[in-house]
């Protein structure tokens, strides 16, 4: 058995962030906050001009707005789901991977849920969407999925903060603890006067189970409902009753892809390389196969579906996709969700930390066009052939869909300097379990297992 | 007037050691309060730690709240809007009910949380009185209730250089 490092080893390494940043860290804002201005500029633009200077147009009124909504909601499920399930199922390696989740779980939600307000005509007045009874003469439209959108992207919202608020709440009392003056108050205020008493980690624990109990149905709910935006719209392959099952598959797909990426990222710039271990990325990385395997099925079915009722209407959405215009995209999703993940995860010798995280990079950037695909072909030929019609981003579309990736990074790095992104508790916890849960074996600590 | 002595420990197994050998001397479990920076288990009753919780509760509670505001605020508003609905029912269970659930594990989520900052006794006052430090270093620190000074004496005593200096 691997022996427990110092306490004070766990809280310099884990901590080290938060007490000192290097020069990579400010080069990385300052980037990142350039990128994100250009997004705002193009905003302002639109806001500015009118959603006119948006490639938009009849029949394609929905493009890559609505696929960035798709896609961050899909990346959303890195965290929350992916944490609470790993807790729920007692699985020990989680331990240094679920803040790091949980954090890109809120980040992706933040900016999801911007794009259907940047989406609107007049963003300004947005909040006369909000669906309660009003004064301004509208019709609240409870039936419509939008409306249903609403109100899971804020449970799920609400939910995921506070499931990474919760745990943080022990770390936070010991930054608390290692800080003086102001960052000592503010602090202090965050950890809400915790002191680590057996109750008050009896009430933590208890807590944290039952948020992990019920923030899974609501994640499933969350792309489902995200799903149903299309699926309840007749619409050439689009009106598909798989459609619920195979957007969660696919969030939790490319969610435990940009778990993988962050996770690198992390354990190179902030050192944690004795943290977040090779055996960590090798249990994702069989998690992103088994996903990947889910996804081929999934896809095979939707498509074969349709290719063998061969409706008319329908076909001409498949033959676009398949051997078309949008062919290139949609060959290259296939390449990037099946054909180089798949290999690369399923051989051992590949699956080291660089090959996960090729592999996810390669499922990011497929999962992004699917969600593209998913949108835009059936959108640009509707049943009657007469108003067909195509789709070309302008520039302030593609700077709004660069700019958020900027933004996710933005809020990334500020998340690492202000707090660990290791739970440091249950890092060392994990050793504990481990001595007593294997005590009659000589295993690996859970929480450090062997490479 | 009742007040508290603090003790150090370096390792979980010297605290268990002090906590058995309080109780061994007649000092009640309920009185002993073990504070450490990652969650240790020490025998006994833990002051409270293993009494029963009511987040459940509270979040079954929750739940039911979260629901029946879901159905108000979807039936009502469309009863009193009066939407258009085109000899559909006005209240349609398969589309609400989407809402309700939704807003059923809000107010699970909301309950249980709000009831563990209650029942964890965060969020109040001068809560950190009886703590020390030490504790994000890897310490555990003990905090036992004494009736006089002359119990706090005998326990002193009983913890002997643990005690942390006043």
């Amino acid at each position: 058995m691997q022996d427990r490092p110092a306490d004070a080893k766990i809280n310099a390494d884990l901590l080290r962030s938060v007490v000192k940043v290097g020069r990579g860290w400010y080069a990385t804002v300052i980037i990142s906050a350039l990128v994100f201005a250009s997004a705002i500029g193009a905003f302002g633009y639109q806001l500015y001009s009118g959603i006119g200077v948006w490639g938009i147009n009849r029949p394609v009124m929905w493009a890559l707005g609505i696929t960035n909504f798709v896609f961050w909601i899909g990346i959303s499920h890195a965290g929350t789901l992916i944490s609470a399930i790993l807790r729920v199922t007692g699985a020990e390696w989680r331990r240094p991977v679920t803040r790091c989740a949980e954090a890109i779980t809120v980040f992706a939600l933040m900016i999801g849920a911007m794009f259907p307000i940047i989406h609107l005509g007049r963003p300004l007045l947005f909040y006369w969407l909000v669906p309660y009874p009003n004064e301004r003469g509208l019709w609240p439209n409870f039936r419509s999925p939008l409306t249903w959108d609403f109100f899971a992207i804020n449970t799920y919202l609400t939910g995921s903060i506070i499931y990474l608020y919760l745990p943080l709440i022990p770390d936070l009392a010991l930054i608390r603890d290692k800080s003086r003056g102001l960052r000592r108050r503010i602090y202090g205020a965050l950890s809400l006067g915790w002191r680590g008493t057996e109750l008050q980690w009896a009430r933590l624990e208890k807590a944290v189970q039952i948020m992990a109990v019920v923030i899974i149905p609501v994640a499933v709910s969350v792309h489902t409902i995200v799903s149903w935006d299309f699926a309840m719209a007749i619409r050439p392959m689009w009106h598909s009753t798989i459609f619920g099952p195979y957007f969660v598959a696919g969030a939790i797909f490319s969610g435990i892809a940009a778990l993988i990426l962050a996770m690198a990222v992390i354990r190179r710039a902030l050192h944690l390389e004795d943290y977040l271990r090779p055996i960590h990325f090798n249990y994702l990385g069989l998690l992103l196969l088994t996903m990947s395997l889910i996804w081929f099925y999934f896809t095979f079915a939707e498509y074969l579906t349709t290719w063998y009722g061969n409706e008319p209407a329908e076909m001409a959405v498949f033959n676009s996709k398949v051997s078309g215009a949008y062919s290139p995209m949609f060959w290259t999703m296939v390449a990037c969700c099946f054909f180089i993940p798949f290999p690369i995860l399923a051989i051992k010798k590949l699956r080291t930390i660089k090959g996960t995280v090729i592999a996810s990079a390669a499922v990011v950037v497929g999962m992004w066009i699917e969600r593209f695909l998913i949108i835009v072909p059936t959108l640009a030929h509707p049943r009657l052939s007469f108003n067909w019609g195509t789709y070309r981003p302008t520039w302030v579309e593609i700077l709004l869909t660069t700019g958020p990736f900027a933004y996710f990074v933005l809020l990334y790095a500020i998340f690492v300097k202000l707090f660990p992104i290791v739970a440091v508790w249950e890092y060392k916890e994990g050793f504990a379990v481990s001595k007593r849960t294997d005590s009659a074996s000589a295993g690996e600590p859970a929480a450090a297992p062997a490479d | 007037m009742a007040e508290k002595v603090l003790a150090i420990f370096n390792t979980a197994d010297e605290a268990r050691a002090a906590v058995a050998r309080l109780q061994s001397e007649g000092v009640p479990r309920a009185a002993i309060t073990v504070m450490s920076a990652e969650p240790i288990h020490i025998e006994g009753d833990k002051s409270g730690a293993e009494s029963r919780s009511r987040i459940g509760l509270f979040a079954v509670a929750g739940a039911i709240l979260g629901g029946a505001s879901g159905y108000l605020l979807t039936a009502l508003t469309s009863r009193s809007i009066n939407l258009v609905t085109g000899g559909m029912p006005i209240f349609t269970p398969w589309a609400f009910g989407i809402i309700i659930y939704e807003l059923t594990a809000l107010g699970a989520i909301i309950f249980a949380v709000g009831r563990m900052i209650y029942e964890a006794r965060l969020a109040r006052p001068g809560s950190l009185a009886d703590y020390d430090e030490a504790v994000a270093d890897g310490s555990v620190v003990l905090s036992v209730a004494c009736e006089d000074e002359t119990s706090a004496a005998r326990i002193e005593a009983i913890l002997g250089n643990h005690i942390r200096p006043a």
